[in-house]
């Protein structure tokens, strides 16, 4: 039949039409955040990599660009966190399980974990805030392939403790054998022991050998900057630190040219990039 | 197949092709000229100096309908799949066409554009009149030898030179087989109208040799001219929305009465918006003004050449004449980032 | 889901905008499928103080009004602003460019200081309380409020563009006023009106008032390109830019 020949053919090709995942969990992680479970109603795994992103819809409010933060090595499944800051997020926060919503993707670079650039190598995970949710996924996929990588070690900075995210999961990795996990807040509060300062407070409390680490940064815009140049000035070389931008990824395929930096698409070219790629585009931190 | 004919013999032709299929072209509009729907051949201006907009419009709508939605997760792709055809496309709009079907089909393929544009049959034509802020003879743009289906060049003496280069050509020319080959004459006659307007289509003249640009413009980063030109600029995007090589777009969902049903379309956007690189929250990525100028241009000169290997800008002035504050003069801004060179 | 209340009360206007929404006509009756109107006096005798929507059309201009627009906002859980009177104070506001009560002596000479004729500066609505949304326009265009109160029916914050009428009017394909010699204020002006005005051969007299950072400081300089002064700008800003601050333009 040619209509559903044509029908089907609209499916593959349309790089605009979302298709239809169903919510399995949710909870509410933060103030602002909330974690997601999702399944693809076609059955078949996201098939993402860890840094990666996609484009969730609703129909009569839009789409926004959401980084996944499970690892496609847990299964068929996928988990966002999701910050409620605008039309999308909020509306995404009043869904039950059971509901469904529009999904594009998987789109963009990811933090290259599978390639030899990253294995046999210490990792260094350094995360503000909700920066941690795209890393997590690299963080699953390589607890997930342990015997590839050499030590692993994580730094996690919030702005209070009650802006701590995947507080149990964090507990695990700390708990495991060959994990290094530091925390800090930008404040504390009454009940918080631990260490008070920015991120940055937290890098020369750990050693690693410069030439065989390798460092997967995200966190909000200003974060960057100095972390970068503290890992620069432990001798970590730039093609070794991967960074992870935030942008306006509107389309998510590389046309509607929100998301430029310079001449870079993020949505394509990115989000990760190693600070190798981006340390001479001027717009890019 | 090149014919030539006279200008009663390319207005039968032209009502011919009105009479079976959508068509569109240039007409006179009050004291401008704009591509409308066609009604009949002696309305066509093929005289014309420059359109208010570009046809571009035909090709990514002003607001363009992407999918359809009845439910949470039931979209249906809207594809616009019905024949048309564009009489008149001056030669930079032309390759600015040419332009966006590179960056359309680049990578993920857009299929809204790229079916469209596949339906589309493009007769250009020759410019006869020359606008008040063209420039594409320092563009390499004043005149195509290919790219068009048909092109139609009016040559010495009145008559009409027609080149049928395509298919899709040939679909909507059968008429014109009849016609009398356009001899040696004839195209040298017409090599003579290209010459000329090479030569004569530079009401700006651009210093810098086209290949050069990427590299003045990466020297030229923090020129004191974004600073100096952005004060004036209003953020209006005029320059953006008039740009024939401008497809920068949002996508918005539009929602009917039952809350149930709508469409999800792309609206034309552009880069000197000052919202263009605000994220949900409100960080803006290209807060201040002179950045979103520069962009424009780096865009246009560095960024979309090293993307698909032309300068994405095909001069047909009519950012010049839609910047009411007089700062988007192209030319002026490459051959002052020039000097500054040349001063060191 | 029970449909929100919604009361609609005017002040200081010429209601003008309440007539666009009953101009909505056919689409009144969807419209009626989504909220329920409890007081419209242009529209329905009944009064209600049990609403979830206000909708306020015009300026304040009375310590009265000030009193009753502050027991509206307390009883709402969202206001609107509906109308360039309600969103900037509109041209109610040319009266604050004079010294008080001249306005009054020379519009009703001896009567002017009858008591039904007293009233103070002009303030816009949000001058007085806060606003959850303003609906712009001299009068609103009435697609623009459909689509806000779609949105606010879904929970959702209406889309307000922040970006000058030039990008609607270059959409349309107009012919730049400015061609024509004509001050426009289309480049800081807020667009959503679709270049209504442009579109039918009328330069821009700014009824949306400005967009959230107008380079009104470029519309200076470039006055004398177009064989304009400062003055002739300046006065076009005044009709319904009284009273409204803009910046130096220096920064994004």
């Amino acid at each position: 039949m040619i209509t559903e020949e044509v029908g089907e053919r609209d499916k593959c090709l349309d790089i605009f039409r979302p298709e239809p995942a169903t919510l399995l969990r949710c909870r509410q992680m933060t103030r602002l955040e909330k974690w997601f479970q999702f399944r693809l109603d076609s059955g078949r795994a996201l098939g993402h990599m860890p840094g990666q992103f996609v484009e969730v819809a609703l129909a009569g409010i839009g789409e926004a660009p959401i980084s996944v933060c499970s690892s496609p090595t847990r299964g068929d499944t996928f988990e966002l966190v999701v910050r409620k800051v605008g039309n999308l997020t909020s509306a995404l926060h009043e869904l039950e399980p059971g509901e469904k919503v529009g999904i594009r993707g998987p789109f963009g670079s990811h933090f290259p974990v599978e390639t030899e650039a990253v294995k046999g190598r210490n990792i260094l995970f350094i995360c503000g805030g909700i920066g941690l949710v795209p890393v997590r996924s690299a963080i699953q996929y390589v607890l997930d392939n342990r015997g590839d990588y050499g030590r692993i070690m994580i730094l996690f900075g919030a702005k209070t403790p009650a802006d701590r995210l995947f507080v149990e999961e964090m507990a695990e990795w700390q708990g495991t054998e060959d994990v290094t996990l530091l925390e800090t807040v930008d404040r504390r509060d009454a009940h918080w022991t631990g260490v008070e300062g920015v991120i940055t407070t937290l890098i020369p409390c750990i050693r690693f050998d410069a030439q065989e680490t390798v460092a997967i940064v995200c966190g909000p815009p200003i974060m960057y900057r100095f972390v970068i140049l503290e890992l620069l000035e432990r001798k970590l070389l730039p093609e070794n630190i991967y960074v992870s931008l935030e942008r306006r990824m509107r389309c998510g395929v590389g046309k509607c040219g929100h998301c430029q930096v310079n001449g870079i698409y993020v949505c394509q070219d990115g989000p990760v990039f190693s600070f190798a790629q981006v340390k001479d585009v001027e717009e890019a931190l | 197949m090149i014919k030539i004919v006279g200008k009663d013999a390319l207005e039968t032709w032209v009502d011919e092709v009105i009479a079976r299929m959508r068509t569109y072209g240039v007409q006179a509009k009050g004291d401008h000229f704009s591509f409308e729907s066609l009604r009949r051949a002696a309305d066509l201006r093929l005289d014309y100096d420059v359109t208010i907009l570009p046809p571009k419009k035909y090709l990514q709508p002003p607001r363009e309908t992407l999918l359809r939605f009845s439910g949470a997760v039931e979209y249906e792709s809207v594809f616009d799949e019905d024949p048309f055809v564009i009489f008149g496309i001056h030669p930079y709009d032309l390759e600015a066409i040419l332009q966006m079907d590179a960056i359309f089909e680049k990578d993920q393929r857009d299929e809204h554009y790229l079916r469209r544009r596949s339906k589309a049959v493009l007769v250009a034509c020759d410019v006869e009149t020359v606008s008040e802020n063209v420039f594409a003879g320092c563009m390499g743009t004043a005149y195509l030898e290919s790219g068009f289906d048909i092109l139609i060049t009016k040559i010495d003496g009145g008559d009409y030179v027609v080149d049928i280069q395509t298919d899709a050509g040939r679909s909507i020319a059968d008429s014109l087989k009849s016609a009398k080959d356009a001899n040696k004459k004839a195209l040298a006659a017409r090599r003579e109208v290209w010459n000329k307007n090479k030569a004569r289509l530079r009401r700006h003249k651009l210093e810098v040799p086209l290949e050069e640009l990427p590299a003045l413009l990466e020297a030229g980063y923090e020129h004191p001219i974004w600073e100096e030109r952005a004060q004036r600029c209003y953020s209006c995007g005029s320059c953006n929305l008039v740009c024939p090589t401008c497809y920068c777009f949002d996508v918005r969902d539009d929602v009917g009465w039952d809350l149930k049903h709508g469409v999800r379309a792309r609206v034309w956007d552009g880069c000197l918006l000052a919202g263009f690189a605000e994220v949900a929250g409100g960080h803006n990525f290209r807060r201040n003004r002179a950045d979103r100028y520069r962009h424009r241009y780096y865009r246009k000169g560095k960024y979309l050449p090293e993307m698909i290997g032309k300068t994405a800008c095909v001069g047909c002035g009519r950012c010049i004449t839609a910047c009411t504050a007089k700062i988007a003069n192209p030319v002026e801004v490459y051959n002052a980032l020039l000097e500054e060179k040349d001063d060191h | 889901m029970s449909k929100p209340k919604v009361a609609i009360f005017d002040f200081a206007c010429c209601e003008g905008c309440q007539l666009q929404i009953v101009n909505m006509e056919e689409e009144i009756l969807d419209l009626l499928e989504l909220v329920e109107p409890v007081e419209w006096r242009e529209a329905m005798s009944d009064k209600s103080e049990n609403y979830d929507i206000a909708i306020v059309e015009g300026a304040i201009t009375r310590p009265e009004d000030e009193e009753r627009l502050k027991k509206i906002r307390e009883r709402a859980k969202v206001l609107i602003a509906l109308g360039a009177c309600a969103t900037h104070g509109g041209i109610n506001k040319l009266k604050n460019n004079f010294p008080e009560g001249e306005p009054e002596r020379y519009v009703y000479g001896d009567a002017a200081g009858m008591p039904h004729l007293a009233s103070g500066r002009v303030k816009a609505v949000d001058e007085v309380v806060p606003v959850d949304v303003k609906v712009f326009g001299c009068p609103i265009d009435n697609r623009e409020f459909a689509a806000i109160v779609k949105s606010l029916v879904m929970g959702q914050k209406p889309f307000i563009p922040n970006y000058s009428v030039c990008v609607e009017c270059k959409m349309k394909g107009n012919v730049c006023r400015y061609e024509y010699g004509e001050i426009c204020l289309g480049p800081v002006i807020r667009a959503g009106c679709d270049a209504r005005c442009p579109s039918k051969g009328a330069a821009c007299y700014g009824c949306r008032g400005f967009v959230d950072d107008p380079n009104v400081n470029a519309a200076f300089d470039v006055m004398e390109k177009y064989g304009k002064t400062v003055e002739d700008l300046r006065s076009k800003l005044e009709l319904f830019g009284s009273g409204q601050e803009y910046s130096d333009g220096k920064n994004g």
